[in-house]
């Protein structure tokens, strides 16, 4: 865990009031984790309510639910991320650029006719 | 709600499914109903043990979402099934 110098790490420094020695009560992180994880729960089920509804007026409103579900799910990760909570790790240059050479030839498989990427 | 019902021939083809809720729709919708009043009780239990306020207030808005989705989808249960049904065509037996 030491940094290194080409570090690729993208975190947040954590907040001052967070507990150092965690105890088996519930924190602040603790449960905003577990919101989070009842909000991504809720979005895989509505996704499923949304496609077995049978008429349009039924249909929108479960997908403005499962959009605006997703909306929050997505904000309470952000705030987490500003808490410090999340450390997300940059992919290598070397291995995006490999990644992209590889798919990128494959265009030559596309069914329809498009132009090019360049 | 806003649709324009003629009377149907007992022939006609139906070009949407009709504003019915049916056995299945129901079903879902009392398990949306149930996740939807847990969700907005476990925001303001949890929103009431925490100390950061930004974590509270974020958590609260999570919870009045889930209230607002329960009111949704509740109205979805105030369906006049019995007057939607006799527009629908029936098959010929």
């Amino acid at each position: 865990m030491s940094p290194n110098p080409t570090s690729q790490t993208i975190q947040n420094p954590k907040p001052a009031n967070e507990p150092q020695v965690k105890g088996p009560e519930m924190n602040d992180r603790d449960r905003v984790n577990d919101i989070l994880a009842l909000e991504k729960y809720l979005t895989d089920s509505f996704n499923i309510s949304a496609r077995e509804a049978s008429h349009s007026y039924l249909h929108q409103d479960i997908m403005t639910i499962l959009n605006e579900t997703h909306q929050c799910q997505y904000e309470l990760f952000e705030l987490m991320f500003r808490k410090g909570h999340y450390k997300l790790e940059a992919e290598q240059q070397q291995t995006l650029d490999q990644a992209y050479q590889q798919f990128n030839g494959y265009s030559t498989q596309f069914p329809y006719q498009t132009q090019t990427l360049q | 709600m806003q649709q324009v019902q003629t009377p149907q021939p007992q022939n006609a083809v139906m070009p949407v499914p009709p504003q019915v809720i049916t056995v299945k729709d129901s079903n879902y919708l009392k398990d949306q109903l149930s996740w939807e009043l847990l969700a907005m009780k476990k925001c303001r239990h949890f929103a009431q043990e925490c100390t950061d306020p930004e974590i509270v207030q974020m958590i609260d808005k999570a919870g009045q979402m889930h209230q607002r989705h329960y009111m949704l989808l509740l109205k979805h249960l105030q369906n006049n099934n019995t007057e939607e049904m006799k527009k629908v065509p029936q098959p010929q037996q």
